[in-house]
């Protein structure tokens, strides 16, 4: 089935369940996601309560996080029992300062990750409002505060500054994945404006004279609400000293480079000035060499020998560094005729590109909005003749910007063949401008399957094949992967919890394993998702980044709605030209809308495959495939089914049994209080006078203990109808994917 | 005879005559019914393959030049569109009909070259009321001149103050100053600057501060025209407070700066408002309209707010102008990143971003020369080209945000093809040699350099007569953004001087502003004295202005004490900070008073007229109804105050006008508020009542003045 056909059958089954509903469906069945935490870190060494907001909270017993060094228990409240949804986290002594992933676990399983930053600085966490100058918070120096910026308005703090004295105050938002766009005012004692920064949340600020300062934080377009909070550091830091960063989350570009990679070759220092051809920086190959894109045009040229038929990876980092730059790197041979000299082209270097094409943001969904690329350069430079070189790197976005802070590392070396993996869930059918179902954790239902697409980048002319699998999975949930071909960029995984897997909550790690160079180099795939669930992507461009690992889990809360799974685990067999039937199993748990499930088929060579339109609610289907028209490459597929479909999901009906328990002894306990009252007070007229003041107070206790007891009944009332009303059915849209059928494709017969 | 030259002599008859002019048959594209001239006859070769070949020859006949069509139409004799073009009796006639006898020969190659042309005299002083012939003579390459006068054609730079007949005979009318004849023959100009004393005693001139004052007292003493005293305090506060900070002088800081004795108060007040970020948002307000910071789409809030504030952060922190354009130029970059890449989302085609930028930064307007030889400026479709070449390698991926592109500087040897000649062009700036500009370098980074040197013609000039007119309501050249040889400025020296210590600052936007603010010249009164009246352009008083659109709201939010709220802004916004034009959608009052809607780099895209609507809303719109009754608003404050009234009428006309009442005024207030009140039933109205909306009218009267309402 072709994409557009594709699109078509689904917009189908979307009108067909819409005719059923006045209202919107919404995509995805529910998915725990953690949104916001208060505050958003805890200092070293320290415990702070942490109240956690999200979708899908129900029964969350635990905060968990990327580093056991971060540990959370509940908070209990004066009663002994759990606050709902707050936590005593505490930082051990040695916890690692930086950004960690923070997730909660629910009735659902493990939810999509917040970060969570531990600092050295003390924490405060601003709790009455500040809109005003005379409302401002004071800032205590080399502190954070963390807090939530106000929609149409301006967060004022204040603190005292000295003249001579160097204060930065920094903004964090994007980096702790916060939707906040920053500016950042430092105003005088009246408030009137001094200093404004609007790009990159960080003022460096020399205070004129001794006094009083306001710091002014505000959205750049005045956005506000839970998901634009923000951490504001103020430090003391010495003239001439580096400006301390607040720790950020990693960009997807940033996965095929390792901030700590070392390739052996002793590190040297860019050497201005050498922004001209005559004043080239001389070097020797190999190099690692740092530097920077500083001052605004800046051009670093350096020049080596290089011998006909040497090979070279030129590699630079700068973007995957979380700057916003775009190295470009020019080689030239220089040929020299007295003191003329003539420059040939020999390489022009640029953009890693993206290994799987990034979705346009248009309103159709053409694609994982997953950009693996990167604006740096990693790229071959082949010698043809003997000769002197110069390599010249400049900074594409520099023209006009001065910021020291722009730098980069540039390595030359001979092939070190290599590879680096990412992978993100893919939602292979996404309703237009709906994009929340790419915030989507690793939470499985048992009989689910998850699909993930799996991306490299290969360094240095590596072009083997790569297998792909996962390791640390909880019990009864099984991976099967794509291995990734010789000189394929992509491939898929597909994460399975079968129907018995118990409950569980972990961390697994996704692997990818090739041969280089007669060795088994093992790597890992670095898992991507995005920050929040986006449902008008018109009006939210998403926001993808870097997980810190790969947590997975399995609820018990209730089943797949579907399971489409081969009749046997087996790997199948067929010969190119020939035909062969899978029949297929499936599993219906609950009711749907429409009638069919149009079924298509993932893998590569197989997504032309001719694939079945199932009944809805039928047990057996066949899959039949023709290798008279597709032709894959013979040797190991795997393949799956994946298909959209509406449920009419029930959401927790367990609780409505346990709500309705509750509300049957509510009722009860209110009825025999009551019963106890009225006799209390009946027996008052009739008590001898002696005893009638006892009587009296027992009456009144039991008056009081009525009105408590009837309050409980309208509570569980109340929780009864929340619980009735979110457990009756309602239309969701979301996709099954089949367990992987695995199938050998063997050579055809010779004739 | 001699023989009749088809360059020197047939083409500008047909200039002359009007009938290659772009509303006639050089319209762009199609001509006029099917008959097509090159512009103002640039294009000889063309005109003559269309005139003597097309048509099936029509429209030349040899053997009978009467019966030619040429001669028919442009006589009357057949019906034309155009009319009668040519008298038969004329000399045109004579000469087209020459031609014709003598076989319509075509000379291009042999026709000598027009090299220069001169008007006689050059410059001039004339009584008003007064008339002067021009004599225009043609030199040619092989040395020989030519009296063109009837050929020419003459335009006055001011018709007001003069008016120039086809004959080159210049009438002066009765208003002193300075005046520009352009002359026009044959894609060259000239000029005859005409000097128009008044003529009266100068005895008494202010002091004079600086050489702002003396150039302008010099001219003023030149054409004998006595310039007004310096304002008093009140009227000096107002003015420079609403024209740098665009907003009213609170009533504590009229208050104290009367009161002060110190004789540098002004140069000090001066001083304080350029550093307070009253100064950065008002001139950033002007530049975001004219760098079209335009709402089109929901999505483009984001890059519009990033937009105005780079530019309104970079005024705050007085960044130099030659950085900020160069900032704006040669941004790379994403929006969010390099907010003035927003510039390149606005303005996307290499053409408009040349034309864009030589009309804003250089006061230079180069959109006809794409398509033809400039009319009355030295600019050819070279020119515009070799400027278009400096845009020619912007490079550009999309980024997330649908229309937004992130730009960068694509490596690659900058030129681009001049659409007449399909030759390549490589970059040049206004009037300098070709630049070879190596593959590597951004081409833009050239253009900024040629821009910010120190002996650019135009860059600095363009600024400091644009920023004059902001003060003087008139630039020293009108339009402000069309500085050219055939529009001289009213006073060239003053214009070289403010450039030359424009330049010297270093570009220092605040000491442009300092040193015309501080001037004696800014500071004189608004009345005129019984000579200088009739003064346009010489500066002799203040000319007043009405309030802006932006400035009147925040003026009247202040004087009431009303908020407008604006959408997605803190309440208490003023209406100068808003970022771009998407507001004007959702306010009558800054539609009615002419808020740009940031479309143009012509600052005449604000209106800066007054008319009925504008006078009907200030009396009877609902939103200034609602301000003047704002709940703890200034009437009602005043109303439940408990201090005499002639405090409380004092504390009214400080924040209208930064002056005391006089006496009169304080009477009529007093006697007003004093009025009993009664309902529509004919009940008397209760006394906090009756106060109340006696404030409310004193407010509403106030705000309905002249005094209120301009800037004088």
């Amino acid at each position: 089935m072709s994409p557009k056909s594709a699109v078509r059958v689904f917009a189908g089954v979307a009108c067909l369940a819409l005719a059923g509903s006045a209202f919107a469906q919404s995509v995805i069945l529910p998915t725990p996601r953690l949104l916001t935490t208060m505050p958003m870190g805890a200092q070293v060494g320290a415990t702070v309560e942490v109240a956690i907001t999200g979708e899908n909270l129900e029964d969350v017993s635990e905060l968990q996080f990327s580093t056991p060094k971060l540990t959370a228990k509940p908070k209990l409240g004066s009663d002994g029992k759990p606050e709902a949804n707050k936590f005593l986290v505490t930082a051990a002594a040695d916890a690692p300062t930086g950004v960690h992933d923070a997730r909660f676990v629910s009735r659902l399983g493990v939810s999509s990750a917040r970060a969570f930053t531990v600092s050295q600085l003390a924490e405060v966490t601003r709790t009455t409002p500040n809109t005003s100058l005379e409302t401002a918070l004071v800032l205590k120096p080399n502190s954070v505060c963390n807090a939530v910026m106000t929609a149409r308005a301006v967060d004022f703090y204040s603190f005292e500054g000295a003249k001579g004295q160097r204060v930065v105050v920094e903004c964090a938002t994007a980096g702790i994945d916060s939707k906040l766009t920053p500016v950042l005012i430092v105003a005088d004692a009246e408030g009137r404006d001094l200093v404004v920064n609007r790009t990159s949340g960080l003022l460096d600020f020399a205070p004129p004279a001794d006094g009083k300062y306001f710091v002014k934080v505000h959205g750049l377009t005045f956005k506000g609400g839970p998901e634009n909070f923000y951490r504001l550091a103020l430090q003391d830091v010495a003239t001439g000293a580096p400006i301390p960063r607040h720790a950020r989350t990693r960009s997807v570009s940033s996965f095929s480079w390792s901030q700590a990679a070392d390739f052996g070759i002793a590190k040297a220092a860019e050497a201005e000035p050498n922004n001209e051809h005559a004043k080239a920086q001389k070097i020797t190959l190999p190099c690692d060499i740092s530097g920077g894109f500083f001052p605004a045009a800046d051009v670093d040229t350096f020049e080596f020998s290089a011998k006909k038929g040497e090979v070279w990876w030129v590699e630079v980092a700068s973007e995957r560094l979380g700057l916003p730059t775009d190295p470009f790197v020019l080689v030239q041979r220089v040929e020299k005729d007295g003191d003329k000299e003539k420059l040939t082209d020999v390489a022009e270097l640029t953009d890693i590109p993206p290994p799987m094409k990034p979705s346009s943001n248009g309103y159709s969904y053409d694609g994982p909005p997953y950009d693996a690329g990167s604006a740096d350069v990693l790229g071959k430079l082949e010698i043809k003749e003997d000769g002197l070189y110069r390599l010249q790197l400049r900074d594409l976005f520099g023209g006009t910007r001065n910021d020291a802070a722009n730098i980069y590392r540039l390595v030359i070396r001979p092939a070190a063949p290599d590879f680096a993996l990412a992978a993100w869930a893919i939602h292979f059918e996404l309703r237009n401008g709906d994009r929340n179902a790419q915030s989507k954790p690793i939470a499985l239902r048992p009989g689910g399957t998850m699909a993930f697409d799996v991306v490299v980048i290969r360094r240095d002319g590596f072009a083997g094949d790569i297998e792909l699998g996962m390791e640390n999975l909880p019990t009864g949930v099984t991976a099967a992967a794509l291995k990734i071909l010789a000189g394929q960029s992509q491939g898929k995984l597909l994460i399975t919890a079968s129907e018995k897997a118990p409950r569980s909550a972990g961390v697994a790690q996704i692997v990818g394993r090739a041969q280089i160079n007669g060795a088994t180099v093992t790597r890992p795939v670095q898992l991507a998702s995005m920050s929040w669930p986006v449902r008008d992507a018109s009006g939210e461009i998403p926001k993808p980044r870097l997980l810190a690992d790969v947590p997975i889990s399995v609820t018990d809360a209730e089943g797949a709605p579907i399971t489409i799974a081969p009749r046997e685990n087996k790997v199948w067999e067929v010969k190119l030209g020939e035909k062969l039937t899978i029949p297929l199993a499936l599993t219906w748990r609950g009711e749907f809308s429409g009638t069919t499930l149009k079924l298509k088929a993932d893998g590569a060579g197989f997504t032309a495959a001719k694939t079945p339109d199932v009944a809805l609610k039928a047990a057996t289907a066949e899959f039949v495939l023709d290798l008279a028209t597709l032709k894959p490459t013979p040797g190991e597929h795997t393949i799956a089914l994946y298909s959209g479909y509406v449920s009419k999901y029930r959401h927790n009906p367990a609780a409505v049994i346990l709500a309705e328990a509750a509300q049957k002894k509510a009722d009860a306990e209110a009825a025999a209080v009551a019963a106890e009252a009225k006799k209390l007070a009946a027996e008052v007229t009739a008590a001898p006078a002696e005893k009638r003041a006892a009587v009296e107070t027992a009456a009144k206790a039991a008056e009081g203990k009525l009105k408590s007891a009837e309050a409980a009944k309208a509570d569980a009332a109340k929780r009864m109808k929340a619980a009735t009303d979110a457990a009756a059915p309602k239309d969701i849209a979301d996709i099954v994917v089949s367990e992987p059928i695995r199938v050998r494709v063997l050579p055809a017969d010779k004739k | 005879m001699r023989t009749v030259s088809f360059v020197n002599d047939v083409v500008p008859v047909l200039t002359k005559a009007g009938c290659n002019a772009g509303a006639c048959h050089a319209k762009a594209g199609q001509g006029q019914n099917g008959f097509q001239l090159s512009l103002l006859g640039f294009e000889p070769q063309e005109d003559y393959e269309h005139l003597v070949k097309e048509g099936r020859g029509r429209r030349v006949f040899a053997a009978s030049p009467e019966q030619s069509l040429l001669l028919m139409k442009a006589s009357g004799r057949v019906p034309h569109g155009g009319g009668m073009r040519l008298d038969p009796a004329s000399e045109g006639y004579r000469l087209l009909r020459a031609w014709l006898h003598q076989g319509t020969p075509f000379d291009q190659a042999t026709a000598p070259k027009l090299v220069s042309l001169d008007v006689q005299p050059p410059r001039k002083t004339l009584k008003t009321k007064s008339e002067q012939q021009l004599k225009v003579t043609a030199r040619y390459a092989d040395g020989r001149t030519r009296d063109v006068t009837a050929l020419a054609l003459y335009e006055a730079n001011d018709r007001a103050m003069a008016e120039a007949s086809e004959s080159g005979r210049v009438k002066i009318a009765d208003i002193p100053g300075n005046v520009a004849v352009m002359v026009r023959y044959q894609g060259l100009a000239a000029v005859c600057n005409v000097s128009v004393p008044l003529g009266a005693p100068v005895k008494h001139l202010p002091p004079s501060k600086g050489f702002i004052d003396q150039l302008v007292f010099a001219n003023l003493k030149l054409i004998g025209i006595p310039p007004s005293p310096v304002c008093d305090d009140a009227t000096f506060i107002r003015r420079v407070s609403l024209d740098i900070a665009g907003r009213l002088p609170t009533v504590k800081e009229a208050e104290t700066f009367l009161a002060s004795k110190d004789p540098a108060k002004r140069d000090q007040l001066v001083d304080t408002l350029l550093n307070s970020p009253d100064y950065a948002d008002f001139f950033a307000n002007k530049w975001t309209a004219l760098l079209k910071n335009k709402r089109d789409a929901a999505s483009d809030i984001t890059a519009n707010f990033a937009f105005h504030s780079w530019v309104r952060d970079s005024l705050l922190a007085n960044k130099p102008y030659d950085q900020l354009v160069r900032q704006l130029l040669a941004a790379t970059g994403t929006i969010e990143g390099n907010p003035p890449v927003a510039w390149y989302k606005r303005v996307k085609q290499p053409t408009e971003q040349l034309e864009d930028v030589a009309q804003l930064f250089l006061g230079v307007r180069m959109q006809c020369a794409q398509c033809h030889h400039h009319p009355f400026e030295r600019w050819s479709q070279h020119d515009y080209y070799s400027m278009s070449a400096f845009f020619s390698q912007i490079g550009r991926k999309p980024t997330a945000t649908a229309g937004e592109d992130v730009i960068f500087h694509k490596r690659g040897m900058a030129q681009t093809e001049n659409k007449k000649t399909k030759l390549p062009v490589k970059p040049a700036g206004l009037g300098d040699p070709t630049l070879d500009i190596p593959p590597d370098e951004d081409p833009r980074l050239r253009l900024a350099d040629w821009m910010g040197n120190k002996s650019n013609p135009f860059f600095a000039k363009s600024l400091v007569n644009r920023y004059w007119k902001h003060f003087f309501k008139r630039g020293l050249i009108e339009p402000e953004d069309d500085i050219r040889d055939t529009n001289p400025p009213s006073n060239p020296e003053l214009l070289d001087a403010l450039a030359k210590h424009f330049v010297e600052s270093g570009f220092d936007l605040k000491a442009v502003v300092r040193v015309i603010a501080q001037s004696s010249t800014y500071q004189l009164s608004a009345t005129p004295n019984q000579h200088n009246g009739v003064d346009r352009q010489n500066f002799s008083h203040f000319y007043p202005r009405r309030l802006q659109a932006e400035v009147l709201l925040d003026s009247i939010d202040q004087f009431t004490g009303a908020r407008t709220d604006f959408a997605d802004l803190p309440l208490g916004t003023r209406a100068i900070a808003l970022p771009d034009n998407s507001y004007n959608r959702g306010s009558a009052f800054l539609k009615v008073f002419g808020r740009p809607e940031g479309a143009s780099v012509c600052e005449c895209e604000r209106a800066s007229s007054a008319s009925l609507a504008q006078s009907l809303h200030l009396m009877n719109a609902a939103d200034v109804k609602a301000k003047l009754a704002t709940s703890g608003g200034r009437a009602e404050r005043l109303a439940k105050a408990d201090k005499p009234e002639p405090a409380k009428i004092r504390e009214l006309y400080l924040a209208a006008f930064a002056r005391e009442p006089q006496s009169h005024e304080q009477t009529v207030a007093e006697e007003y508020l004093a009025r009993p009140r009664e309902d529509a039933v004919g009940k008397p109205l209760p006394p906090e009542q009756s106060r109340r909306i006696a404030y409310e009218d004193l407010l509403w009267a106030l705000i309905n003045t002249k005094e209120f309402l301009y800037n004088h």
